[in-house]
């Protein structure tokens, strides 16, 4: 039988005879031939100025007013009442300052809280967006509707949308990667697929001991892992050959081969060993450390060196993040753990030049109440802050302003809808075309609305 | 027009979001190839001829004349007409064994076992015709038949186990009504029946006969699963009802009813008086709640389950129940105001003492039943009640108020529903009435589907004007006319489809008919098909020898009192099983992970029609996964158990994998395969006595990710 490999000759090829680059540029070269691979890298729909998304999400609605928003009015009049229609449905609260301060940065002179002060050297990239705001002042909701653009009925995540959008860069690698320790609000729901192909969901990646479930082989020695794919494609061609013709037969087939480029090229992902002291230092990523922030960070650098798509972030689950309802103060240790890494991001990106075509957001789900008997806050959704770094957005600026309080955007607003038409802007997608039908009507990741924010792009 | 407006054709509302009304005004139908010719349509202008094939009423159509060679039976004239149409040659019909591989996971989802093969083949060689359908019946008869038809309903109805509001409560009793789907499709329920029990079990549970009271209640778990979204009970409720009747709509008329909740369907004639003529009917009904929220500082309990006790049977033990309240209530006031007058050395034991009664009290009114009252996930009438209309979907901003009523196009006269009543026995008589043809054409349709991988119409929940047209309408109203002469029996239809030629084609390649028919519309062959999640599952386990083919009972969630989910910390839990896939626990927030990877439902919304992707994490389970290497060492040592000769072991395992005998060439190379294998594992530190089962280990799990495995023929 002319189709099969001589079962014994696989005893000469070993796995590491097939270097992972030579694999992944015939995969390459095999998807592009094809056309169909369902992730084959597809054309924009204007030159796109982003050809990556770092999507980092801070869990738990970060505080506008002690972070990016400074509102030093909010300290004049602290312990002032105010009173407005819709304020969480009370209509008296004293107003509460932040009890962090505030200083300017850089060039541009741009103010952040002493919370983030690594974030402070590199505020000349930084867009803040002080504007955004969403619809419900519920975590599970707001979680979904910055996901998925919809806070209520699931539906595709961003990451998703990309993936189906613009295909991937690395066919050895998922397409849309989430770095996740904690489930979030809302579960897995927010890095899902829902109505788009399945190969567009996102796959969680867990720091630890194995990121990426089931890449080493259960087998007892490497040898019969090989002779077991060996075995395999014996049988699988002996199935096909009185099969010829079916397409499906022969994608599970090579489903098999890229599976081995992952499990070539995913542990070098994750491999810290070629990266300096420097690096590491700069991350603040100590010896052995495979789980904090940094390490998640600099994975995420590194994802996206590897032609991963969309690399998420979320910083903690749905419990012991950034809701900080009992004290302000419980800010600081969130921040401390993620200051340091997302400015080291931030750099090592734009070290390395790649900060140009990658965009990074930084966001929450919602802000919370200026107003406040204190020490903590409660939700607040009809203003809040974001950023956007790099990817032909314009750095050093602020973009939208809220009251004196930071109660409501008093000028250039954000709706979440926008902030998402904007990031698929730079990525080259028109948020109106990038369509998928599903129960007998198109839809899309904003809805019916958005528009992109075009003063904000370099 | 712009985009906005083309896109944005009907649906989800975000909160706030009054944008969509404002698009609706400037829409036009999408201007893809499938519905380019679909135009706006005004329900009350429409003459007979021009009505929506699927609106107009049912016809019984004649089986054509075609060609003698192609037989007698009214399926394969139907379809030979259209190959004749098209100058396609059916492939040939596929042999006993590939049917009997494909009878058993279309009926009931699992492979036959060696017995069940030499039992088929034995009688395949004496009357082979007869074999076939002593097969079908055989099958259509096994308790395992209706896990596998269930599950199909199971996603149509967005089954889970629990609520999906933002902890994602359990909801113990919801596997009743799972149950109840099973032993539904088990017993051929007749159809109208079954859908009658499902919308208004409750009241149908009240009149005489009182033969199936508990069923009946159980049965309206189909409203009560309703998703449920945020934190407090009843909270954005005009999205849960969104939910219930856009699965109602899905669900019984093929009809994206959902449209209809922010302004008039752009396609079907469907209104916005219509979808809340629906939302009263709903609204005047007693959802049950599950909880929320849990915790020690702040309870909601669940509440409003219905009883599964008449009200003779449920007084008594509602008074004492209702007593023991009432006294724990009167020791607690009396504690209360000993603690107002007490020495200060007592205050201590009364507070504790008032708090063991709190904690009690919250015990006994945690269940949201009496005491000793069985509960279920289910709904009742509340107080009668119309609503008004909600412009763009938004409750602040509302209408004329609708009576309660069904869709008015579709209805000669308008519901007769008594003003006490929901509506719901009203809803469900027209849904199952004589005028009603879409309730029939929808379930042929799902039927036909899940033999042949594609409906007749191949969008099965969308039979609207934006759906696909069918490929052969006069089958599909040939098929529900049958439906409906038969009483309604779901296995008549499958004993129809399963005895046709059509169904019985080989799926193998044909050049000529592919540059014809190249999607295989026509059915010349029959598509060949991955197996979906749970028979993938079960078919691991059940070859390895580890299924567990028992009812499983109730999921061993933790006792109620240890509940403290709230949305930072939500129920999250997984749990290990060796019973049948369609009774793993199914969470909202998280899918199970087998299930997920291998294209299970979504448990979020009704799901008409699974995916079926191939993507690496997939392969890397198959190849890596502990879970597998599980399996394939339960599967080795079956084999290792039944035979000492290596032959004989790989003719057990292709009989278990494929239900097909080994050929001499894959005994050699299995063999010779397995001497490789046990010679490596001589350099290994595995233990001499255990090498044997490690070498049919890889073998094992060799065949089980197989395409052979995981494909139909």
């Amino acid at each position: 039988m002319s189709h099969h490999t001589h079962r014994r000759d696989f005893l000469k090829c070993s796995a590491a005879g097939l270097t992972a680059g030579l694999l992944n540029d015939r995969l390459c070269v095999a998807a592009r031939a094809a056309g169909g691979h369902p992730l084959a890298p597809r054309p924009s729909h204007h030159p796109a100025k982003a050809k990556q998304l770092v999507f980092v999400f801070l869990t738990g609605g970060f505080s506008h007013v002690d972070t990016f928003d400074p509102k030093p009015q909010l300290a004049v009049d602290h312990g002032k009442t105010v009173s407005a229609e819709d304020l969480r449905n009370i209509t008296t609260q004293p107003l509460l300052k932040s009890p962090f301060t505030f200083r300017r940065y850089g060039e541009s002179g741009l103010e952040i809280s002493e919370l983030f002060p690594h974030l402070g050297t590199v505020v000349d990239e930084l867009c803040i967006i002080r504007s955004l705001h969403t619809d419900i002042l519920e975590h599970f909701q707001s979680v979904l509707a910055m996901h998925t653009g919809s806070a209520t009925v699931p539906m595709p995540s961003l990451g998703s949308w990309l993936s189906y959008g613009l295909g991937t860069l690395n066919p050895n690698l998922p397409p849309y990667m989430v770095l996740c320790e904690h489930l979030p609000y809302a579960g897995s729901q927010v890095w899902d697929c829902s109505f788009l192909p399945p190969e567009h969901q996102g796959t969680r990646i867990m720091p630890g001991d194995e990121p990426i479930p089931n890449l080493t082989t259960q087998a007892k020695s490497s040898t019969i892992a090989e002779l077991e794919r060996q075995m395999l494609r014996d049988v699988n061609e002996a199935h096909a050959a009185d099969r010829a013709g079916d397409p499906n037969l022969r994608a599970r087939i090579n489903s098999f081969h890229t599976a081995r480029g992952m499990m070539q090229v995913a542990p070098q992902l994750f491999d810290l060993t070629q990266e300096t002291a420097a690096t590491l230092d700069l991350y603040g990523i100590a010896e052995a450390d495979h789980t904090s922030f940094g390490w998640q960070c600099l994975m995420a650098r590194r994802m996206i060196e590897q032609g991963v798509r969309v690399v998420e972030l979320i910083d903690s689950g749905a419990s012991g993040n950034w809701d900080s309802h009992g004290d302000m103060q419980a800010h600081r240790p969130m921040a401390k753990r993620a200051d340091q890494p997302l400015a080291a991001l931030i750099t090592d990106l734009r070290q390395r030049g790649m900060l140009d075509e990658t965009l990074v957001m930084i966001c929450t789900e919602f802000g919370r109440t200026p107003w406040d008997p204190g020490p903590g806050r409660n939700h607040w959704h009809r203003a809040f802050s974001s950023l956007l770094v790099g990817g032909g957005v314009k750095g050093g600026i602020a973009h939208g302003e809220t009251d004196e309080y930071g109660i409501l955007p008093v000028k250039d607003a954000v709706h979440v809808h926008d902030y998402h038409a904007t990031i698929l802007h730079q990525l080259g997608l028109d948020h109106t075309q990038l369509t998928y039908r599903y129960a007998g009507r198109d839809f899309r990741l904003t809805d019916v609305s958005g528009e992109v924010i075009h003063e904000i792009l370099a | 027009m712009t985009h906005a407006a083309k896109l944005a054709l009907w649906g989800i509302l975000l909160i706030g979001s009054g944008s969509l009304a404002q698009a609706w005004t400037e829409l036009s139908p999408p201007d893809d190839e499938d519905h380019a010719d679909v135009e706006s349509v005004d329900p009350q202008t429409l003459t007979e001829d021009e009505t929506h094939w699927a609106f107009r009423p049912l016809s019984d159509p004649t089986p054509p004349a075609v060609s003698d060679a192609y037989g007698d039976h009214p399926i394969d004239r139907f379809i030979a007409a259209g190959w004749e149409h098209r100058g396609l040659t059916p492939v040939a019909t596929a042999t006993p064994r590939v049917l009997m591989r494909r009878l058993y996971f279309d009926l009931i989802g699992l492979p036959p076992t060696p017995d069940q093969i030499r039992a088929f083949e034995e009688a395949s060689r004496n009357d082979p015709d007869a074999a076939y359908s002593e097969l079908i019946e055989q099958l259509l008869a096994s308790p395992h038949y209706g896990e596998r038809w269930g599950r199909h309903w199971m996603d149509v109805v967005r089954y889970a186990d629990t609520a999906g509001d933002n902890a994602d409560y359990p909801i113990p009793e919801a596997s009743l009504y799972r149950d109840y789907i099973i032993d539904a499709f088990n017993s051929d329920m007749p159809y109208d029946q079954f859908v009658r029990e499902q919308l208004a079990g409750d009241i149908l549970a009240k009149q005489e006969p009182r033969e199936r009271f508990q069923e009946q209640i159980i049965a309206t778990g189909f409203l009560a699963l309703s998703r449920r979204y945020a934190t407090g009970p009843y909270e954005l409720w005009h999205l849960t009802l969104e939910d219930t009747i856009d699965t109602f709509g899905r669900a019984f008329l093929g009809l994206t009813l959902r449209c209809a909740r922010c302004h008039e369907h752009k396609f079907d004639p469907v209104t916005t008086e219509d979808y809340y003529a629906l939302y009263g009917i709903f609204d005047s009904t007693q959802f049950p709640w599950a909880g929320a929220e849990e915790t020690h500082s702040k309870k909601l309990p669940r509440m409003h389950f219905a009883s599964l006790l008449s009200e003779e049977v449920e007084a008594p033990l509602r008074a004492t129940f209702d007593q023991e309240l009432a006294d724990i209530a009167s020791q607690k006031s009396t504690l209360e105001e000993q603690l107002a007058s007490c020495e200060e050395s007592e205050q201590d034991r009364i507070k504790k003492e008032i708090e063991g009664l709190d904690r009690k009290l919250t015990a006994l009114r945690r269940p949201g039943l009496p005491t000793g009252v069985p509960g279920a996930y289910a709904v009742y009438d509340r107080e009668a009640h119309d609503v008004a209309v909600q412009y763009d979907g938004d409750p602040a901003q509302t209408g004329d108020v609708v009576p309660r009523g069904a869709i008015a196009s579709l209805s000669p006269e308008p519901l007769a529903i008594p003003p006490q009543t929901s509506g719901r026995l009203q809803l469900a008589d027209w849904l199952t009435g004589p005028n009603q043809a879409l309730t029939s054409r929808v379930m042929v349709n799902r039927i036909w589907q899940h033999h042949f991988g594609r409906g007749l119409v191949a969008t099965p929940s969308n039979f609207g004007r934006s759906g696909s047209q069918p490929s052969h309408p006069e089958l599909m109203d040939f098929l529900a006319s049958e439906f409906i002469d038969s009483g309604w029996s779901i296995k008549q239809i499958h004993r129809l489809i399963l005895t046709s030629k059509t169904w019985q084609l080989s799926s193998t390649d044909d050049a000529s008919n592919m540059a014809i028919d190249p999607g295989n519309t026509l059915l010349w062959r029959h598509d060949r098909r991955r197996l979906s999640a749970e028979p993938i599952r079960d078919a691991m386990l059940s070859v390895s020898g580890t299924l567990d083919l028992t009812r499983p009972g109730p999921h061993p969630f933790a006792p109620m009192q240890d509940w403290k989910y709230t949305q930072h910390n939500q129920f999250k839990d997984c749990y290990e099983s060796t019973h049948r896939s369609v009774y793993l626990m199914t969470q909202r927030i998280q899918r199970h992970p087998f299930l997920a990877l291998f294209d299970g439902p979504d448990t979020n919304t009704t799901t008409a029609l699974r995916t079926t992707s191939t993507v690496t994490p997939q392969s890397l389970y198959l190849m890596n996964s502990p879970e597998m290497t599980i399996i394939a060492s339960d599967f080795a040592s079956r084999l290792m158990s039944e035979s000492d000769d290596v032959s004989a072991r790989i003719e057990n395992a292709y009989r278990l994998c494929f239900a097909r005998a080994a050929t001499r060439d894959e005994i050699e190379r299995g063999t010779a395969s397995l001497s490789d294998l046990l010679g490596v594992l001589e350099s290994t530190d595995v233990p001499t006595e255990d090498r044997e089962r490690e070498a049919w280990t890889s073998y094992c799990r060799v065949l089980l990710s197989s395409n052979e495995f995981f494909y139909l023929d």
